[in-house]
């Protein structure tokens, strides 16, 4: 019951913060050229901070150097190189699985 | 808009195709959601919690790091209000995905606006803002976000509910939690060209880290703030509002 409940008011939570952004600029308004130019940046910005968090730090500390991030460096070079999102995944999962099967 | 406009189930064939391209942007994210939908219905069977409450998780607050972080908040015996507090931490992240698909999201009706809110996700957000140019009438671009946004959530809930079902069968050794900067890297470097989206990564990339003590997960959330501050500030050579300076930069210039 009380897994029930918590999920519930975070689901609450998590729409009111959902419609937030939506809300609060939406409607016909021309906004400024400065916002624009920042929610632009949102993408880039949040996905390198859940890749920065995910891939370089384990909780609060550092991750270990190794198969991660390596299996990282050739999915960026890949994605630099083909420009396309199925390929990088393809050639991350590859290196990766290489890379564990090698025992590192 | 003539005789190739079949109605089927009520929708007519131009926005089954937009909705089609939609999916078709996300796809490749797919069957990382997927997995990590695996990775939490585990996480809810091995906690011992109800399989519906697990199942209705995953479609209600749609949002994995946070589900994940409420189980252990749970396990560990941490007080519910913690455990809400901690998820909603989490996710103030998509605050700033609301608010950059507000432009986005304007001319839509009401109704689709409440309803796409509620599928926003780290993937189908950045995907949908990605393609948001390419579609210049509202109504296909309604259907082209539905595309790739319904779906991706119904493979997460599916996902979730297979892990519930099948516990963890996934080894541990093979350590999927890559999927996760994974998926992440694909969504963001292809992308990835002008320098203020660059200096952005850069700020982003080192304020998580020098924030890693942070609790509740708080360095993310300031590491995506700062990115949008500070790249923001820089001047993009291929847009240099002519309209405000007066003048017109060399188009597409050095890098």
């Amino acid at each position: 019951m009380t897994a029930f409940l918590v999920f519930t008011a975070a689901a609450v939570g998590t729409y009111l913060i959902r419609l937030s952004g939506v809300w609060l600029l939406g409607g016909d308004r021309e906004l400024p050229d400065r916002v624009t130019r920042a929610l632009r940046l949102v993408g880039p910005a949040a996905m390198a901070a859940i890749i920065a968090n995910a891939l370089l730090l384990e909780g609060s500390e550092w991750r270990t150097f190794g198969a991660w991030h390596l299996a990282a460096l050739v999915a960026v070079g890949v994605a630099l190189w083909r420009r396309t999102m199925g390929v990088t995944i393809a050639a991350g999962v590859a290196a990766f699985a290489v890379l564990l099967a090698t025992g590192l | 808009m003539s005789e190739s406009n079949r109605v089927v189930l009520g929708v007519a064939s131009q926005q089954w195709r937009d909705t089609w391209a939609g999916i078709r942007a996300v796809a490749p994210l797919m069957p990382g959601a997927v997995l990590f939908g695996l990775a939490f219905g585990a996480l809810v069977r091995v906690a011992g919690i109800d399989p519906w409450v697990g199942n209705y998780a995953s479609v209600s607050v749609v949002a994995g790091a946070s589900q994940i972080a409420i189980v252990e908040q749970l396990r560990a015996g941490a007080p519910a209000l913690i455990a809400v507090v901690t998820a909603l931490v989490i996710n103030a992240r998509m605050a700033l995905y609301s608010a950059a698909l507000a432009p986005v999201f304007a001319a839509f009706p009401r109704r689709w606006q409440l309803g796409l809110a509620h599928i926003i996700t780290d993937q189908s957000a950045v995907v949908s803002l990605q393609h948001a140019d390419d579609w210049p009438d509202p109504v296909r671009r309604r259907w082209f976000i539905w595309g790739a946004s319904g779906p991706f959530v119904a493979v997460w809930s599916m996902g979730t509910a297979a892990g519930i079902a099948l516990g963890p069968v996934i080894p541990e050794s093979w350590q999927i939690g890559f999927i996760v900067p994974l998926m992440f890297i694909a969504v963001l470097v292809p992308g990835l060209r002008t320098s203020p989206a660059m200096v952005a990564v850069a700020v982003a990339t080192a304020v998580v880290v020098l924030g890693k003590d942070l609790p509740f997960g708080l360095n993310v959330l300031f590491g995506a703030l700062a990115g949008i501050g500070v790249g923001s500030l820089v001047p993009d050579g291929r847009r240099a509002a002519p309209r405000e300076e007066g003048h017109v930069d060399d188009a597409g210039g050095e890098p």
